[in-house]
């Protein structure tokens, strides 16, 4: 018999799983002096992530500080999605929407998101955690918990070690099989759960940049003509374009409404085989240049926000908190956890390192950690989206005018009425805590263009390179850049104190943000549309923006406390 | 040890996963829902049955172990840097 009375804690706070989320979760806590130990079950950081995505905008702005001020490896920035609702392949009827477009000059700089393969992102945010001081152990299975008077209290791994800590952070992913096992939540229902099959297409970048350029492309159809997974049971198609390759995800619901289990491994290979041999610009455009070099899939949580019951599942125990997708937190809609994820990770080591402050692990202290998921604007917003789910009634009635609506409302300009009020809420929070935040922002939108165009991924050595081409010499462009941050920086600094009054006044206001939208449509929609039809007349300023930042030195887009190392060099 | 196989090009499998999914005959009532939505093709059905064929190309998704409404199908993660992996993802 052990006394355990007698046995000390090896860790404050151990991580499980060193995906997207778990490494955000590790690093504040190292940061703050919490001994914490991250636990990756792959032989390597990364190699177990399936799959490579899009990574909005807005994970980047409110999501961690590091991410943000810092250079982690992106495959390519996007400026906006171009849907291709397909009425008749036969007939070649295909209607597009393409509203949902960033404008030049603004594109590419400014981007809706940035494109990465999951490996060497998360051994990048991985990197940072370990800098902090957090340890990681890879290959480590963690096969479940200890417990103590019914608190858990460590966590087991496959080798029958047992590795004891205050407070468990439980970034596994969706499956959550620790979770399930320790009686925190149950198993998900095949109807809230995808399978994404995905394919990595190899391609050179000149020809990525002429066919792509920066906009992703995603495809529905209707459900006979067997094209992509049917209308509301996932993604139908979404490709995305890389620095060197095109990405191409299908994905569908194990089961719909306690129907039939669908035979996925004969239907995957249908829907591929059609649309790489009937849709025209694939036909045509990918498939003399690309050569397919990956094929992987994993299944994602894709509708558990839909799900009240789900939904309502407990996403911490006593001495246990969970993240990301083991906490169900996919986006119902872009189909992206990472966001949610990074703001869930952050949360959860605010709460942890609370908790272990006061001394306190108990479900009764955790709960606010459920609380300020329930109260985080863009988390509520990503998991209660219902568009993709509503696709399925467009293709019961086969009603043409309402899957336009959806498709607009879910991937076209339509979609700011229903993200503008969260957006606008988290703006202002961000602001409220620290008005100079506007200008870190700025500086992450150039800096990643830079690195964009900087970095390039070596494939064998599975390592990012940067390569300088700036040229030393101070232009003049690059000095007023520099010295305008900086006065707004001051100003923002100065009027701090009645910039967060405002902030915090105009916050409720935020919640009308999805009305005005809409009050607004008809006349935000041909505004909108005619700063699009302005691409040829601003491909000037595009290109001097773009050269400016190509050719300038990368110090003045890094963040003031790393201005001296330029940018991260440890990449 | 990895192995490779052509049908699903830039993925490698780490061998020594261990059997770290099993069916339980007596909860199997051999819907094969399993064998449906596994794309690795590690089930058969044999005797009414389902039964692991060859997990050696399994990506641990986990869809049999959702579909399975019997409870038979006991899912876990294989050994610590074993299974698939992939630097494609």
């Amino acid at each position: 018999m052990v006394d355990t009375i007698n046995i000390r804690d090896e860790y404050d706070v151990i991580v499980i799983g060193a995906g997207f989320g778990g490494p955000v979760a590790a690093r504040k806590c190292a940061r703050a002096g919490l001994r914490t130990l991250m636990l990756e079950r792959s032989g390597s950081v990364g190699e177990k992530v399936i799959s490579g995505l899009t990574i909005p905008f807005y994970g980047f702005l409110f999501g961690p500080d590091f991410i943000r001020d810092g250079d982690p490896p992106i495959e390519r920035p996007v400026d906006g999605i171009i849907n291709y609702i397909i009425k008749d392949i036969e007939k070649g009827d295909i209607d597009i929407d393409d509203s949902l477009r960033i404008p030049r000059p603004l594109s590419p700089v400014f981007a809706l998101g940035y494109n990465a393969y999951c490996k060497p992102f998360c051994q990048w945010e991985a990197e940072k955690a370990m800098q902090a001081g957090a340890e990681l152990r890879t290959s480590c299975t963690v096969t479940g918990v200890m417990r103590e008077n019914g608190k858990v209290c460590g966590v087991v791994l496959d080798s029958g070690e047992e590795i004891r800590c205050k407070l468990v952070i439980d970034a596994e992913g969706s499956q959550g099989l620790v979770a399930v096992k320790a009686g925190v939540r149950k198993r998900y229902p095949p109807e809230v759960i995808s399978l994404a099959d995905v394919y990595d297409y190899q391609m050179s970048k000149e020809e990525v940049d002429r066919i792509f350029g920066f906009t992703l492309r995603f495809c529905w159809g209707w459900d006979e003509q067997m094209l992509a997974p049917p209308l509301g049971h996932g993604n139908g198609l979404m490709v995305w374009p890389y620095r060197e390759s095109v990405h191409m995800c299908q994905d569908q619901c194990l089961r719909m409404d306690k129907g039939e289990v669908p035979d996925l491994k004969e239907l995957f290979e249908v829907y591929h085989r059609n649309i790489t041999s009937q849709l025209p610009w694939w036909v045509e455009e990918i498939a003399p240049r690309a050569r397919l070099r990956a094929r992987m899939w994993e299944g994602f949580e894709i509708f558990v926000g839909l799900d009240l019951e789900l939904r309502g599942m407990p996403n911490y125990t006593d001495g246990m908190i969970l993240i990301g997708d083991a906490a169900g937190l996919e986006n119902t809609e872009l189909c992206d956890g990472v966001p949610t994820a990074w703001f869930s990770a952050d949360i959860a080591a605010d709460v942890a390192i609370e908790a272990i402050r006061s001394g306190d692990t108990s479900a009764s202290f955790l709960k606010r950690y459920d609380e300020r998921i329930k109260a985080h604007p863009i988390i509520q917003w990503a998991i209660s989206g219902t568009n993709r789910y509503n696709l399925r009634f467009a293709q019961e009635k086969h009603d043409e005018r309402l899957l336009k609506k959806f498709i607009h409302e879910g991937w076209g300009l339509g979609g700011f009425t229903h993200v503008t009020s969260p957006l606008l809420q988290a703006i202002l929070e961000s602001i409220e805590k620290d008005p100079t935040i506007i200008v870190a922002w700025l500086r992450m939108y150039f800096r990643y263009y830079y690195n964009w165009i900087h970095q390039r991924y070596d494939y064998s050595g599975c390592k990012y390179e940067h390569k300088d081409i700036y040229s030393r010499k101070p232009m003049m462009a690059a000095v007023l850049f520099r010295v305008a941050l900086d006065f707004m920086e001051g100003l923002l600094r100065l009027f701090s104190p009645l910039i967060k009054i405002a902030a915090r006044f105009f916050k409720p206001a935020s919640r009308y943000g999805n009305n005005l939208v809409k009050m607004l449509m008809p006349v935000l929609e041909p505004f909108w549309k005619f700063l699009l039809s302005l691409e040829d007349k601003m491909e000037p300023a595009t290109s001097w923006i773009n050269r400016f930042i190509e050719e300038a030195d990368p110090a003045i887009f890094a963040s003031p406390s790393r201005r001296g190392g330029c940018y991260d060099q440890n990449l | 040890m990895t192995r490779t196989f052509e049908e699903f090009p830039g993925v490698e499998w780490v061998e020594g996963t261990g059997d770290f999914i099993k069916v339980d005959d007596k909860k199997c009532d051999g819907c094969a829902c399993c064998m449906k939505v596994c794309l690795a093709g590690c089930y058969e059905i044999e005797k009414k049955k389902a039964r692991i064929k060859s997990l050696e190309k399994c990506m641990e998704c986990a869809a049999c172990w959702y579909v399975c409404e019997k409870g038979a199908i006991d899912f876990s993660w294989p050994k610590g840097g074993t299974g698939y992996r992939s630097d494609w993802g």
